[in-house]
C-alpha cells in the first residue's frame, strides 16, 4: 500500500513538474476561473464547492493551465463539454446579450419615468398658477375685509 | 400629454404581462419525472465510445438498459463490472445498454471506460439536460425501457451492484413486454 501511495506521489510530482515546464508563465489562474465557472451538480460556482465534480473539473481546468490554454480557450472547453450553463455568467454574444442589456434597459427605463414624474410634479406646482379661490362672494369678501380693517 | 400618459401606461402593463407570462411558461414547462409505464423521455446525445451521435428512438424494438453515470462517481466505478457482465449475458437476447455520461469531462469519460472495459455504447450528457427530464438527482441511476419505449421495472437510485434483484426483475420487465 505505501508503495502503491509513493509511485502515485511519485508520478504526480513527475506530471507537476513537466506541466509547469510545458507552461512557464500560465495565462491565467484556477483561483479567477473558479469563481467564473459553476459545479454542475451543486449550481454553485467551484470556489464555494467541494463536490466530487467540482473537484474533477478544477482538477481538469489545472490541467489545462498546465498546457498554457488562455482564460477563453479553458471556457470554451468547457463549454463543449458541459454547455454554456458551465458560465456563472452568460457571454456576451447572441441571444444572451438579452441577459446583460435587459437589466440595464430596466432600469434606464425606470429612471426616465421616474425623471418625467418628478418633471409632471413640479409643473403641476409651478408659481404661475393661481392660487385657488376662497370660495366666498363678493360682498360677503368686501364686508369681511372690512371687519379686518377694523380689527386693525 | 395625455396621449403620452396612456402610452406610459399600456407599456407598464405589457411589461408586467410579459413578467406574468414568463412566470407561467417557466411553471408549466418545469420537468416533471417520468412514471413508470410511461414513454421514456427521448434524446440524442454524442457518443463517447465511438464517433457519432445516438437516439434513443433508433433503438425502438429493443429492451434497454438506461445506466446514468459519471468518471468521478465512487458509487459508479463499483457498479461497472456487473453492467459489464450483465450487458454480455444479456446482449444476444437483444437487450441494448446504453451509458449516459452526467456532467463529465470527455477525456475522464473515455479513461473510465477503458479502465472498465465498458463495451456498451456510452453517449455524453454534458449539460444534464437529459438526466433532468428523467428526474436523475445524482448518479449513479438506471432505467428500464421496454421495447414499445416505455418505462418498465423499478427505477434503481444508486449502485446496481448493491440492488441486484431489482436490476434483474428491471431487465425481465424490459424483455418480457
Amino acid at each position: 500500500m505505501i508503495v502503491r501511495i509513493a509511485v502515485v506521489l511519485v508520478a504526480a510530482l513527475v506530471l507537476a513538474g513537466s506541466a509547469a515546464a510545458a507552461c512557464p508563465t500560465p495565462h491565467t489562474s484556477l483561483s479567477k476561473l473558479e469563481g467564473e465557472i459553476m459545479c454542475p451538480t451543486c449550481h454553485t460556482t467551484l470556489d464555494q464547492s467541494d463536490a466530487a465534480a467540482a473537484q474533477r473539473i478544477k482538477h481538469h481546468i489545472q490541467v489545462l493551465i498546465a498546457q498554457c490554454r488562455t482564460e477563453k480557450q479553458i471556457k470554451a472547453d468547457l463549454v463543449a463539454n458541459f454547455g454554456a450553463g458551465i458560465l456563472a455568467a452568460p457571454p456576451h454574444k447572441g441571444f444572451d446579450l438579452l441577459a446583460w442589456w435587459l437589466p440595464l434597459g430596466g432600469v434606464i427605463a425606470g429612471a426616465i419615468a421616474v425623471a418625467f414624474g418628478v418633471w409632471r410634479w413640479s409643473r403641476s406646482r409651478g408659481p404661475d398658477e393661481e392660487p385657488p379661490g376662497s370660495g366666498l362672494d363678493e360682498e360677503t369678501e368686501q364686508r369681511l375685509d372690512e371687519l379686518l380693517a377694523r380689527l386693525d | 400629454m395625455r396621449t403620452l400618459k396612456l402610452t406610459g401606461q399600456v407599456v407598464a402593463l405589457a411589461a408586467v404581462a410579459g413578467l406574468l407570462g414568463l412566470l407561467v411558461w417557466r411553471l408549466t414547462h418545469q420537468s416533471k419525472p417520468p412514471k413508470i409505464g410511461g414513454p421514456a423521455p427521448g434524446f440524442s446525445l454524442k457518443r463517447v465510445d465511438s464517433s457519432g451521435t445516438l437516439a434513443l428512438a433508433s433503438l425502438r424494438g429493443k429492451p434497454v438498459v438506461l445506466n446514468f453515470w459519471a468518471s468521478w462517481c465512487e458509487p459508479c466505478k463499483g457498479e461497472a463490472k456487473m453492467l459489464e457482465q450483465a450487458w454480455q449475458r444479456y446482449k444476444s437476447k437483444g437487450v441494448v445498454f446504453v451509458g449516459v455520461d452526467y456532467h463529465d469531462v470527455t477525456g475522464d469519460a473515455r479513461r473510465f471506460l477503458e479502465r472498465h472495459d465498458i463495451t456498451y455504447p456510452t453517449v455524453q450528457d454534458g449539460s444534464g439536460m437529459t438526466a433532468d427530464r428523467y428526474g436523475v438527482s445524482a448518479v449513479p441511476e438506471t432505467y428500464f425501457i421496454d421495447r414499445r419505449g416505455r418505462l418498465v421495472g423499478e427505477h434503481i437510485k444508486g449502485t446496481v451492484a448493491n440492488q441486484q434483484n431489482a436490476f434483474f426483475r428491471g431487465v425481465t420487465a424490459a424483455l418480457g413486454s
